[in-house]
């Protein structure tokens, strides 16, 4: 089984309480089933007693979880309860006891897997799915590259793996990462240039993974728009959220803060802390077709929090952030880029 | 609980709850289930281990306020249902486990926080908010519970009521039963009720006191008003090795005598010196035994009271000074010593025989412990320190460990080793002037030593446990109480 690749996390998490605080859906369900501890006791007891992997209460649990990896990133031992997760994800699908509503997402997204490249240059930019549905941002891309003079390509499309990957998919997942980076390859571009960070992720470590080497480098937009030297105008004070998975997953990296530098940006304490998750389970990259509901908790939660939601202003890496904060509160939310592109 | 799931009556008292609190927030997943049959207590965990079956609740209802678990209660009492409070489940001694089925109250949505009182510096917040959360809450606005207890990030506001729990800098602050100005409890009959808005008075007897420590028997507590702090100037801590435990232990005890008022102090005997507090902080230390306190406040104060505990420490006791890096080591890492893997865990069989005595005491009870368990359990080790000090004495927190291999396979087995151990080492601690526990509660671990505890007081506890539930629906079997 997959979890057997896990043996860690199952013994470690299993009757640990260190990072309960954190579990962005145990939060706002108040559940104690949605916390590492619990999950990780219920793998354990799928070890025992195989037969429980077919258990649909379980099923929906490991489904339901948010995917920020918030606790291994403030575990002392970074215990990977997220890779844990995802590992029996995939277990119920190969034994298939994947419910209707994970079979057809997946199904979607294998549909997805299609992708148009239109332009020139030597910057591929990458208009995932959410970035996409949000509108502004690759317009706010555009705007700066427009103003930087640089030519780029874009590709749009759909599913590059990541999705596919945390639902339990990896051969799938694979295979949609295979066809991927050879449209990349056909596109001669030199810089894969992406917003939405869990595409980012997905392009770093999931291929790495599958062995697929890019012929591109991979640049989150806030890292190649550095690049770029532009001169900004004062951005003035702002409240940023961290992305999962550039926090998370990728040991906090530095680009979307240094951004936010050169834009002279007044970074103002978010809430009460900066080890939640305050994305609306970005993590968990598919969660709003799993249920909805769960994200519009998530989205008040963060609104709760806010100084005043009325005023402030909220910068996230995310477009996906962006999205869900949008449509469930009347938070005032910007992406990197579109912040960018305002004080260009 | 008393009705079947294929009962009919299952559904109507279903119905009932669902009534009270709303669809949502009455739970009965099996996923649900299953988190709330496992607390901190070793005997749940074992079982599970073990492959075992671990008791359910029958629900778990999520409540939203005082009033809604007033119902829930009303509706107990009319189908004698057990109710058992519920907070993060984090407590050591099975405290919250539904062990005869029933309602779980978890409390956690309760989580509001209610404001700070500038002028009075109290914060007020429901009980179920996770104290990690409420800490935060308070230091945005430039304040501090100064309740930072090792399971800050697991525990709610309402468990550590309910245990009487505690905080590393608790010998400055207090325990949680020291921060409380009073208290919103839902009484097992379901009446809401008001504790007096003061912990200082001459207005009868301290009936916040009655509910502090009562560990979901007496009721649920609700809301809670507790004392804050400005965040401190500074904050420092210095750390000794002694030659021995005994003489760190007369060190620590003259500076509590010298009412120098530090904010923490903590002892580690030799052994725990050497396996326990090197492998943490990954220092080479020399053999003997650990000690570190500190001090905090305006600085030019800390400063001289640092002053005059080096001279107890050095003059007095020939202490070898590790210098302030040696007691920032151990404020930095206060919490490590229980993630895993540095906390004790499963395949371990493993227990924390907290206790408390007076200086006159302690080191006897220290002794009688370690004895007992070394004589009876040879293959197990014994390890203490002690982390809670008063003006009159410390707690001793010793911990039992047996490795895996002598870890009896059979769950029944291992269950009746683990007793024996606590049996043994807590009467020898009540027989040289220690007692049951000092912050981690009774609950269903140590309930059946509370008789030779109180003696001829223990019926007057159980007269105001009758008396107020007369039912006996609130967690049933627990702090020594009648079970179902
Ligand atoms: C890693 C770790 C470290 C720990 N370190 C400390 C420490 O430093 N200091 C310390 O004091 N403890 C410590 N503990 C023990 C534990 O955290 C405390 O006992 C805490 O008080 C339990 O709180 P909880 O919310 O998890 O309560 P639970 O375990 O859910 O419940 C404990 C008891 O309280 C009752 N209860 C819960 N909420 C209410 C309520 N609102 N009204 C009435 N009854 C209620 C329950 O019925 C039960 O009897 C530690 C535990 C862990 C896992
Ligand atoms: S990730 Fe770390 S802190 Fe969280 S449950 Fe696992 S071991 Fe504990």
């Amino acid at each position: 089984m997959n979890i057997d690749n896990y043996t860690d996390a199952i013994k470690n998490c299993r009757f640990c309480f260190m990072c309960r605080h954190l579990s962005a859906i145990g939060n706002v369900l108040f559940t104690e089933a949605d916390t590492p501890r619990v999950r990780a006791a219920m793998i354990y007891g799928i070890t025992q007693h195989p037969e429980q992997l077919a258990n649909r209460d379980f099923i929906d649990t490991l489904y339901r979880s948010d995917l920020s990896a918030a606790c291994r990133y403030h575990c002392v031992s970074h215990f990977d309860e997220n890779g844990l997760n995802i590992a029996a994800r995939t277990d119920v699908v190969q034994a298939g006891f994947a419910p209707d509503y994970v079979k057809n997402i997946a199904a979607e997204l294998k549909k997805s897997e299609k992708w148009t490249v239109k332009g020139s240059g030597d910057v591929l930019y990458f208009e995932d799915s959410y970035t996409a549905e949000t509108k502004t941002v690759a317009k706010a891309f555009d705007k700066i590259m427009k103003k930087a003079k640089v030519p780029y390509q874009t590709v749009t499309g759909g599913c590059i793996g990541k999705a596919l990957k945390i639902l339990g998919f990896p051969t799938e997942a694979k295979a949609a990462a295979e066809k991927f980076a050879k449209v990349v390859k056909d596109s001669k571009a030199k810089i894969l240039v992406v917003s939405n960070p869990a595409a980012y992720d997905a392009l770093v470590h999931d291929y790495k993974e599958f062995g697929i080497k890019l012929s591109a480098k991979v640049m989150h937009t806030s890292e190649y728009l550095r690049t770029l030297k532009l001169k900004f105008k004062k951005a003035g004070e702002l409240y940023y959220l961290e992305s999962d998975f550039l926090k998370n997953y990728n040991d906090n990296c530095k680009f979307p803060r240094a951004l936010l530098a050169d834009l002279k940006a007044e970074i103002k304490p978010f809430g009460t802390n900066n080890e939640e998750s305050y994305t609306c389970g970005e993590g968990a990259v598919v969660l709003p077709k799993i249920c909805e509901g769960i994200v519009e908790k998530l989205a008040k939660y963060i609104e709760e929090r806010a100084d005043d939601p009325k005023k402030d202003l909220l910068v996230v890496a995310s477009p996906y952030t962006k999205i869900f904060l949008t449509k469930y509160t009347k938070l005032n939310v910007k992406t990197l880029e579109e912040l960018a592109a305002e004080h260009i | 609980m008393l009705v079947s799931k294929d009962s009919y009556m299952y559904e109507m008292i279903r119905t009932e709850l669902t009534d009270i609190v709303g669809d949502d927030n009455v739970c009965t997943r099996d996923a649900d289930k299953f988190g709330h049959s496992i607390d901190y207590y070793w005997i749940p965990e074992m079982w599970h281990d073990r492959g075992m079956e671990t008791p359910k609740p029958d629900f778990i209802i999520h409540p939203g306020s005082a009033e809604e678990i007033a119902k829930v209660v009303k509706v107990a009492n009319h189908y004698h249902i057990p109710v058992v409070p519920w907070g993060g489940g984090s407590g050591s001694q099975g405290g919250a486990l539904p062990v005869y089925g029933g309602i779980i109250i978890d409390m956690k949505r309760m989580n509001k926080f209610k404001g700070i009182d500038r002028e009075a510096l109290t914060v007020t917040c429901q009980t179920g908010m996770i104290a990690r959360h409420l800490e935060w809450r308070c230091n945005k606005e430039g304040y501090s519970t100064m309740h930072l207890p090792a399971s800050i990030a697991c525990a709610t506001i309402g468990g550590f009521l309910a245990h009487r729990g505690t905080g590393v800098l608790s010998t400055k602050y207090g325990k949680i039963e020291d921060m409380v100005m009073s208290l919103e409890v839902v009484t097992p009959t379901g009446e809401i009720i008001r504790t007096l808005p003061v912990p200082r008075h001459a207005s009868g007897p301290d009936l916040t006191m009655l509910f502090l420590g009562s560990e979901g028997t007496l009721g649920i507590i609700t809301e809670v008003t507790l004392k804050v702090h400005p965040q401190p100037e500074a904050r420092e801590f210095r750390a000794y090795i002694f030659k021995d435990f005994h003489t760190a232990m007369s060190a620590g005890a003259e500076l509590m005598r010298s009412r120098l008022q530090p904010c923490a102090v903590r002892l580690y005997d030799e052994e725990e010196t050497i396996h326990h507090v090197r492998k943490v902080f990954g220092m080479e230390l020399d053999k003997g035994a650990y000690l570190v306190f500190g001090f905090d406040g305006r600085k030019d104060i800390v400063d001289c009271q640092m002053r005059y505990a080096r001279e107890i420490m050095e003059k007095k006791f020939k202490g070898k000074d590790l210098g302030s890096k040696g007691g920032e080591l151990w404020w930095e890492n206060k919490y490590k010593f229980f993630y895993p893997p540095f906390m004790f865990h499963m395949p371990q069989a493993f227990g924390t025989l907290d206790t408390v005595a007076t200086f006159s005491n302690i080191e006897k009870v220290y002794w009688a412990m370690k004895k007992v368990v070394n004589e009876n359990f040879p293959q197990a080790r014994f390890i203490g320190h002690f982390s809670h000090w008063y003006e009159w004495g410390c707690m001793l927190y010793a911990r039992f460990i047996f490795e895996e291999e002598y870890v009896p396979k059979d769950p029944r087995e291992a269950a009746a080793l683990y007793n024996r151990v606590w049996d043994l080492a807590i009467r020898a601690a009540i027989a040289n002037g220690g007692v049951i526990n000092e912050h981690h509660g009774v609950g269903l671990k140590l309930g059946r030593l509370m008789k030779e505890l109180y003696g001829p007081a223990m019926p007057v506890l159980e007269g105001i446990k009758k008396q107020l539930d007369p039912n006996n629906i609130m967690n049933p079997g627990k702090l020594g109480f009648k079970g179902v």
